[in-house]
């Protein structure tokens, strides 16, 4: 090809880049930020489908304007990660239009000024949003505004393998009176340890209880029980008290020297614990939420309510001490809309679409996570296929949410990072007190009170 | 001036920006920058939100007054650096020299590049073959030697010795470099002298201790410093093997710096930390070079061998 022939083909390309530029001139480009997230693809799957249902409204007006999404699925390995990632991008004035968040981070970018309030815009689309059940918008609060809008929300429990358990001699009786002994305050947290440990002692499994390997949200559910409570409402700070925290750290070094919690758990990969926990078998107890009940039916190829139910067992997280009250979390995801966008009204209400009643029952039924809207319960695909949520809601009783504190991320870090010194052999329950105490006091400040 | 002086003027400006330019640049961009930036930022309070509010003392205060880690971080670093560099980067490296210049060319070449494998592959590939190694169950590599060859229980390197862990996958990578220079400086030994100390009866261990290890006096000198300073910064082996865990047994210093900065959203804390680095590497460095007397390296010789 001689120099001319490759001139007239930039120029061709030039020319026709420029004219599908104009033509592309009348899109809106709305971005999208969501967290790859195997366990919700339809988080971010129901935007993009708003945005066609907004289209097709679009094209029947005759306008030639379109909304296009521009989705950016990260690859943060939790959202906590994620978060960070998406502040350091809206400081940078790289923010998306819409993002999805885990809910307790919504107080971090309503106080950093990238979240949009949307009290008005809510107030104004009664039609969109008055279905959403209501104690699922005090997890997208912040100091008496909404930021967010739930997306889904969750259940979370321990799973016990029923077969283990008969191994163990555990009679189909003792097993499925374990929930409500559980919800009377009789079988305490120790027991639950005393029954894995021994279960691994025996050798009838290789773990006995396996938890996520990283920080989260799940550790709060196992603390309530030795009466932690993260967050004082009035001062409107987080909160901890020594003396419950060295209960707590009492009970993990219990537990590790049972042997029911593993020195391994906090460094293996999520993957590991997924194929002990399911195909493997090789653990009595897993801890996580309703959502797995997915991979669970997957791994042990399960048909439905009855077969799941002789396979596994649900309790919530047990008290500490006899007589106390059981605990669980509920973790909504939301949708947040970028208060620095260009187009805050058209992604409110692509937010608004995505959040109606069959988008989000697909993202239920086919994830596990629990509907937003109070009509989603009687929808024949919900009875049919989201048994398991409908099987899990009665739990909701005994749930609370994280708190909405901006600073919450760094707190469960500090947690989970006692919780891994203790099951490794570091710390002892004493010292791992006083090192959770010591760091929330430096790091946190005085976003902290630490009680005793 | 005269013109011819001048043309010559201009042209050997002209040289230097062309020849030095290049790298002056690079070396602004990626060392001079970065350092200026640290220490702007280890001044602020730039937390998560990227805003800096204030200019302040506070990380410092933080740092020398109420930083319980620290001090643990400290001595992880010390250990890890000491370890490596003693065992691997600069003895072993040595060894490896050693031996594969004295057996026959093709074998010590097959030998080097069999040592140069790690340093070829990418390092989440290298550390995924040591997360493989040390695995704690059966399927963990030396967990099947452990329990097929010797018969004994499966070990749990990561949680029991982390720092045997860390030291081992950054010693088998970092010896490779050694090894090299090393080579190419018992190569540039002039082949006579082993000749003539062969004819005086000399044995293998009496050429290395009186012929090979004076030669090498100087590049030992320099690996050492240069492995010093790389290893003190270097975490990227760690974090993908241990994360610096379990708990904080192998957090070294440039690690818990990133995690300040990165993990917790603590930007100018990180930045803070990383200035104390930039201080203990100088010095370091300062204090290796008196040690070593590496002046003496730079000096003109004072008569010139042909």
């Amino acid at each position: 090809m001689n120099w001319k022939h490759a001139l007239s083909g930039i120029v061709a390309g030039v020319l026709l880049g420029a004219a599908t530029t104009s033509a592309l001139a009348e899109d809106v480009v709305i971005k999208v930020w969501s967290r790859a997230d195997r366990s919700g693809p339809l988080r971010a799957g129901n935007l993009v489908a708003a945005g066609d249902t907004l289209n097709k409204m679009l094209a029947a007006t005759g306008t030639d304007k379109r909304v296009k999404i521009e989705l950016n699925e990260t690859n943060a390995k939790g959202y906590d990660d994620d978060a960070l990632d998406l502040l350091k991008a809206f400081a940078v004035d790289k923010g998306p239009d819409i993002f999805v968040l885990a809910h307790e981070w919504t107080g971090a970018f309503a106080e950093a000024g990238y979240a949009m309030n949307l009290e008005d815009h809510i107030a104004k689309n009664p039609e969109f949003y008055g279905d959403i059940i209501v104690p699922l918008w005090q997890a997208v609060s912040y100091k008496g505004a909404r930021y967010g809008v739930p997306q889904d929300s969750e259940v979370r429990m321990y799973f016990l393998n029923n077969d283990k358990l008969r191994k163990l001699g555990k009679t189909d009786k003792e097993i499925a009176s374990l929930p409500a002994r559980v919800d009377a305050g009789e079988f305490t947290a120790y027991d639950l340890c005393d029954l894995a440990g021994q279960a691994v002692q025996k050798g009838v499994v290789k773990y006995g209880i396996l938890h996520r390997p990283n920080a989260g949200p799940d550790f709060q559910m196992m603390m309530e029980g030795f009466g932690n409570v993260p967050y004082d409402k009035a001062e409107a700070k987080l909160q901890a008290s020594k003396a419950a925290l060295k209960d707590f750290f009492a009970w993990v070094k219990y537990c590790t020297d049972k042997k029911a919690f593993s020195a391994a758990n906090t460094s293996m990969s999520w993957d590991a614990i997924e194929q002990a926990s399911f195909a493997g078998e090789q653990a009595l107890v897993f801890f996580h939420g309703v959502w797995r009940v997915t991979d669970q039916t997957k791994a042990w190829n399960l048909k439905g309510k009855d077969d799941y139910q002789r396979k596994v067992t649900w309790i919530n997280a047990p008290a500490g001490k006899k007589g106390g009250k059981p605990s669980n979390l509920s973790h909504p995801i939301a949708y947040a809309v970028s208060a620095k966008s260009k187009n805050k009204d058209l992604a409110a209400y692509l937010v608004a679409l995505a959040s109606q009643p069959i988008p989000n029952m697909h993202h239920a039924v086919t994830t596990n996570h629990t509907p937003i809207h109070y009509g989603q319960q009687s929808m024949p695909e919900v009875v049919d296929k989201g048994w398991a949520l409908v099987a899990a809601t009665p739990m909701l009783k005994y749930a609370s949410f994280m708190p909405n504190h901006p600073k919450i991320g760094q707190y469960n870090s500090i947690i989970f990072k006692g919780i891994q010194g203790v099951e490794t052999g570091r710390l002892t329950a004493q010292a791992a007190a006083d090192f959770v105490a010591e760091e929330l006091g430096n790091e946190l400040g005085k976003d902290v009170i630490i009680r005793n | 001036m005269p013109v011819f002086a001048r043309a010559q003027l201009r042209r050997q400006r002209i040289n230097f920006a062309l020849f030095l330019g290049p790298a002056l640049v690079l070396l602004f961009l990626f060392f001079v920058a970065p350092i200026v930036i640290d220490l702007f930022l280890a001044f602020t309070d730039m937390g998560r939100t990227l805003a800096v509010g204030k200019f302040t003392l506070e990380n410092f205060e933080r740092m020398f007054t109420r930083d319980t880690r620290l001090l643990g971080a400290l001595g992880v670093t010390f250990i890890f650096v000491l370890a490596t560099l003693g065992i691997f980067n600069v003895t072993f490296a040595l060894l490896l020299a050693l031996v594969t210049t004295a057996v026959p060319p093709r074998l010590g070449a097959f030998f080097r590049a069999v040592w140069l494998l790690p340093r070829m592959s990418p390092s989440v590939v290298y550390a995924l073959l040591w997360l493989w190694v040390a695995d704690p169950n059966e399927r963990g590599l030396l967990n099947q030697i452990v329990m097929h060859v010797f018969d004994m229980p499966p070990i749990d390197l990561r949680n029991n010795h982390p720092l045997l862990v860390i030291i081992l996958a950054n010693g088998f990578i970092g010896a490779s470099l050694g090894m090299l220079i090393f080579t190419s400086a018992i190569r540039s030994i002039p082949e006579h002298l082993f000749h003539a100390a062969r004819v005086d009866g000399a044995g293998s261990l009496a050429i290395v201790r009186y012929i090979t290890l004076p030669a090498l006096r100087w590049p030992i000198s320099y690996m050492t410093i240069h492995q010093t300073l790389s290893l003190l910064v270097s975490f990227e082996y760690i974090l993908l093997i241990t994360g610096g865990g379990p708990f904080y047994d192998t957090t070294v210093f440039s690690l818990y710096a990133y995690r300040r900065a990165f993990e917790s959203g603590e930007y100018a804390y990180g930045a803070a930390l990383s200035l104390i680095l930039v201080v203990i590497g100088v010095l370091a460095a300062l204090a290796l070079w008196r040690l070593m007397d590496m002046k003496q390296l730079l000096q003109q010789p004072r008569i010139e061998v042909h």
